[in-house]
């Protein structure tokens, strides 16, 4: 087991507006997050003193333009000129969830006291792939001639393996969709609040890229949220129950760029992933009372499920049926709607679901005798981590 | 089920622009072989090229032909215009398939010749060539004929 289990915990968690596409500034969206963690923690701006995010922007084709389209940690310092500040970093190999692992790991190493994590996602108007020009060149150039335009596709060739490979029917993620929308009535900050979803629904709902319906989709979103992490004896201190990090872990294989994911190279990456959270936290698939699973897109669940060991191979999607994966089922998945729910915000919403699962604060959503709580953060092939989040230090 | 073709002939492919490690893939396709980057020291198929070996570490990397018969390894079909110089083709099949002569090596392409509803994980496919001008010509695939 990991030496430093449970010495850093997430103390606030902060929402902003999420909007449809872009109406104000996305910086706007990222102070608003940031403030509202801030708070909740029961802090001041003043106190924090290290910044950590993730500032890729998905829609392809657009300009990266600093507190318009991305927030990076230049603009954020900018913006809340941090009389003690003391470290910040931004991440590229994996999302989000790296940023979180760095500032636990600034605050083990006593550069810092209370880390902020952010993400921020823009959601230009009008077209959000930008695909224009004649020419593919570098990685694209065997991909873009023949048609892979986005990530959809890139996630749907894996998901056709998985289907015929296992004999298996796409009509069955309904669940998921519907079980997670269910979830999302319990989450007023998410995209999808106030609008349930049927069976019907998804399985009427117009194709993307077979196997995706649109349901199976996240909806792009421009909003934010943000996380305070601090040590595990001053967030005791602070006003919201800590939830304590016991374990993480990062995708630890790559392929080559250019390269369209096959469904071996997603389980390898989980696999990787989770096999160091287990391993850190000493803890199981079968000790977890939750589970936020990253699903940017539905199948990333399956891919989840499997490689993190909660299933076998092939099963994931008859896991997920019987009411295992609803608030009082065995395994309670994406309780706060999810990105399905939320609308594209990646992964940082997982792992605040996932810490406020584990301290007892989701409030109507929130599932009883939580101990273990574990997140998926991100797709588990080129961007994924792993945590676990524990009620009580051990 | 009514067979349905796509519609290729209104799109216009975005082009290939070869670098320093894809230039010989792309001058064996416009000769009509199908050439994938092989280690000279484990013997290795690998796509995309790379600069080293990512089996071996090897640097000595050679393109080599290769039959261009395999299987469909996975798919997908597009039905939203996510690229817009696509939107004519829709529904469309996208394929990944694995190579007989190198396992590991998946090559992307379009299902040609054939309705999109043929594409299922497993099937055999062979390679075509599509000129896409005089420099630039893209391997693609058909259901394989014969045995």
């Amino acid at each position: 087991m990991w030496e430093h289990r449970c010495k850093v915990a997430v103390s606030g968690v902060g929402f902003s507006k999420v909007t449809r596409s872009a109406e104000i500034p996305l910086a706007t969206h990222a102070l608003e997050a940031v403030k509202g963690a801030v708070a909740d923690s029961g802090l001041s701006i003043s106190d924090i003193d290290g910044l950590a995010t993730y500032p890729e922007l998905p829609a392809t084709g657009h300009a990266m333009v600093d507190g318009i389209t991305i927030v990076s940690v230049n603009c954020m310092m900018a913006m809340l000129k941090l009389p003690n500040l003391a470290w910040h970093v931004q991440v590229e190999t994996v999302n989000i969830g790296g940023a979180v692992q760095q500032a636990a790991n600034a605050l083990l190493a006593g550069v810092c006291k209370y880390a902020v994590v952010w993400r921020a996602m823009h959601n230009p108007k009008g077209t959000y792939q930008n695909l224009p020009g004649t020419h593919a060149a570098g990685a694209t150039q065997f991909t873009a001639p023949y048609g892979f335009g986005g990530p959809g596709q890139g996630m749907a060739v894996a998901y056709t393996r998985w289907l015929e490979r296992h004999n298996q029917s796409r009509e069955k993620m309904a669940t998921l969709a519907i079980t997670q929308r269910r979830h999302t009535q319990m989450n007023p900050h998410a995209y999808f609040y106030g609008q349930p979803l049927t069976r019907e629904d998804y399985l009427g709902s117009r194709m993307v890229a077979y196997p995706f319906c649109l349901y199976d989709c996240d909806i792009p979103v421009q909003g934010a949220v943000a996380i305070v992490l601090t040590t595990a004896d001053r967030a005791r201190d602070l006003k919201p129950r800590p939830a304590y990090i016991a374990g993480y872990g990062q995708r630890l294989a790559f392929e080559v760029a250019g390269r369209i994911g096959s469904l071996s190279s997603y389980m390898e990456g989980g696999r990787s992933s989770s096999s160091l959270t287990w391993e850190r936290s000493g803890f199981s698939p079968k000790d977890v009372d939750v589970a936020q699973i990253y699903d940017g897109f539905s199948a990333s669940v399956i891919y989840g499920l499997e490689s993190y060991g909660f299933c076998k191979e092939g099963e994931a999607l008859d896991f997920i049926q019987d009411g295992r994966m609803e608030l009082d089922g065995e395994l309670p998945l994406n309780t706060f709607g999810g990105s399905l729910g939320t609308g594209r915000i990646h992964g940082l919403w997982h792992i605040i679901e996932g810490a406020l699962q584990a301290s007892g604060r989701a409030g109507e959503r929130q599932v009883k005798d939580v101990d273990v709580s574990f997140v998926g953060a991100s797709a588990p092939i080129v961007q994924g981590t792993t945590f676990i989040f524990v009620r009580e230090p051990y | 089920m009514l067979a349905r073709m796509s519609d290729w002939s209104k799109v216009t492919r975005p082009i290939p622009v070869p670098n320093e490690l894809s230039r010989p893939f792309w001058d064996a396709a416009r000769q009509k072989v199908l050439a994938l980057q092989r280690c000279q020291a484990c013997k290795h198929f690998q796509h995309p090229p790379y600069a080293t070996c990512v089996r071996c570490m090897g640097i000595d990397l050679k393109f080599e032909p290769v039959s261009g018969k395999g299987a469909i390894y996975a798919y997908t079909i597009m039905y939203h215009a996510g690229d817009k110089r696509f939107a004519a083709a829709i529904p469309y099949a996208s394929i990944i398939v694995e190579l007989d002569d190198a396992p590991g090596a998946l090559l992307a392409g379009n299902l040609l010749e054939a309705p999109y509803t043929e594409a299922k994980v497993g099937r055999r496919v062979e390679v075509i060539f599509e000129p896409l001008n005089d420099d630039i010509t893209l391997p693609q695939f058909r259901l394989a004929r014969g045995a």
